[in-house]
């Protein structure tokens, strides 16, 4: 019957038999009842059910029965502001064409900032077509950030990216620095000081990036088939693993990867073609290559089908 | 555990050693030591800028800066009296340096009090035998150790107890900046065991 039972603050209304009773809500019929006896006290008391009725086979997207936008509870600290809408009609226009009633923003204005940064991220995530439950670990991140302000001189939306790379992170599919740096309007350096502010003042550490994290993607943006992006990871692996590579970048160790696997294949491609998709400098690639080059039969792995011999790639 | 000689002093701070098998010198070479000290009185920067010698001007931020050949210092000198000293190359030099500074701006007419004469910042330099693995490294050492190959190619390591911060570089070599001297050499010989773990064998 009843859903809560909450102390009746205001005496107002109790039983005549029983007024010690705690006063039952009936939100259906929107009765106060008494426990005890069952005597209906209070009557038409505002009934919270349904404005009209739906019925299940009307297929439209909205239900009528809810009101406002869903709610986001974990992020916003309650939505429950108003905002006047635009107006249509002619009614709703100045004399000279101004809408009357002008000012529908002021609402939240303590999560303003907030709300803003969410709808930059997700932004931003749009661009790169990132999944919703990274856009909502970003947001989580930023709300954790947004309330220590110990970041607070920071600029919210170089915030909002770092949040977003360590979202990628610790998702397990990074993306690089300057990939997100292509989607935001924060320059590379900043993202990485506030990258590391953020992992200070939250006290998390992310994993390091390996080289396979990047293959799918770089394979996938080059067109290249399945076989050679094999290759490509099993090359960079061993590279790093053998450790011919020390201090490179792991994104210039997994392009030069690339390069030597797609020259290998049927499918080559050239090293400005892979500069271009990884944001590695071409000649970056040519000093990684360098590098691996030497060992290059034991890096390919077994079973891979030669287009071009190992002793034929191109030495630069 | 390795014995660190400081270039630039004839001292050698001998450790006790932890496991006695190597005992191997490192040279830590302090490349830079800042100071800070005070001078008590006012400057007039536009004097110091028309008839000191060899002196650069900069009136957009209100500062000038000094550079001394003798013991190679370049001083930035504020108009409320305090001057900040770099480039020296060990603690005495620079507080040679900046009693010289002193000096100079003494003769200059101003009514100098050489105070708080303080080392704020050392920077040295070692450099390991052996080539180190950086992705092996930060994961046994994961609090104090982060990389980031993307931003930096070192690792940057911080011991919070020294307040010292150590890069470390694939080839070996290290830099260490600490508050003093002291901290530099103990944060040396504190990273060695970590360090060596990691090293990579040369076949």
């Amino acid at each position: 019957m009843a859903s809560t039972s909450r102390l009746d603050a205001l005496p107002r209304v109790t039983c005549p038999n029983h007024p010690d009773a705690i006063l039952v809500e009936d939100y259906r019929a929107g009765d106060m009842i008494c426990p005890e006896c069952g005597l209906v006290v209070g009557d038409r008391v505002i009934d919270v059910g349904s404005e009209w009725r739906t019925f299940s086979n009307d297929k439209a997207t909205k239900d009528p029965s809810r009101v406002g936008d869903s709610q986001n509870p974990l992020l916003s600290d309650g939505d429950l502001s108003t905002m006047i809408g635009k107006g249509t009609g002619a009614a709703s226009f100045d004399e000279f064409g101004n809408s009357k009633y002008q000012n529908r923003r002021t609402m939240s204005s303590s999560d303003r900032a907030m709300m803003n940064a969410f709808k930059e991220i997700t932004t931003m995530a749009d661009r790169i077509n990132l999944p919703r439950n990274i856009v909502d670990r970003t947001n989580n991140l930023f709300k954790q950030v947004y309330e220590q302000k110990s970041l607070k001189g920071r600029a919210n939306d170089a915030i909002a990216s770092a949040c977003l790379y360590i979202a990628c992170r610790q998702e397990g599919v990074p993306r690089t620095f300057k990939e997100i740096c292509a989607v935001s309007r924060i320059s590379k350096k900043e993202i990485g000081r506030c990258f590391k502010l953020i992992l200070k003042a939250l006290e998390t550490s992310v994993d390091l990036i390996t080289t396979g994290d990047f293959m799918s993607r770089f394979c996938s943006n080059l067109c290249l088939p399945k076989q050679v992006q094999m290759a490509a990871t099993h090359i960079a692996r061993k590279a790093v693993e053998l450790d011919l590579v020390p201090g490179r970048s792991p994104i210039s160790v997994a392009a030069a990867a690339i390069y030597m696997a797609s020259q290998a294949s049927a499918e080559k491609r050239t090293q400005k073609e892979i500069g271009d998709i990884a944001g590695v400098a071409d000649v970056t690639i040519r000093q990684s290559y360098r590098l691996i080059y030497p060992r290059a039969p034991d890096l390919f792995p077994a079973d891979f089908k030669f287009d071009t011999p190992v002793d034929k790639l191109p030495q630069l | 555990m390795p014995r660190c000689d400081l270039r630039g002093r004839k001292q050698s701070f001998s450790t006790t050693p932890m496991d006695a098998d190597s005992d191997v010198a490192l040279d830590i070479l302090i490349t830079n030591v800042v100071c800070v000290f005070r001078t008590r009185c006012h400057l007039n920067l536009r004097k110091i800028a028309l008839e000191g010698a060899n002196v650069i001007y900069k009136r957009d931020v209100g500062k000038v800066l000094m550079k001394l050949r003798k013991p190679r210092i370049t001083a930035t000198i504020w108009s409320s009296g305090k001057i900040i000293c770099t480039g020296a190359t060990s603690e005495e030099e620079a507080k040679f340096g900046a009693r010289r500074l002193a000096r100079s701006l003494q003769k200059l007419g101003f009514q100098v009090i050489f105070t708080d004469f303080k080392v704020v910042n050392v920077l040295a330099v070692c450099n390991m035998p052996f080539e180190i693995r950086l992705p092996e490294f930060t994961k046994n050492n994961r609090p104090h150790a982060s990389y980031e190959p993307e931003l930096h190619p070192a690792v940057c390591y911080r011991i919070k107890s020294l307040r010292a911060t150590l890069q470390i570089f694939s080839t070996g070599s290290i830099t260490v900046t600490g508050p003093n001297v002291k901290a530099v050499a103990t944060a040396v010989e504190q990273i060695y065991p970590f360090v060596f773990e990691s090293r990579k064998e040369i076949l």
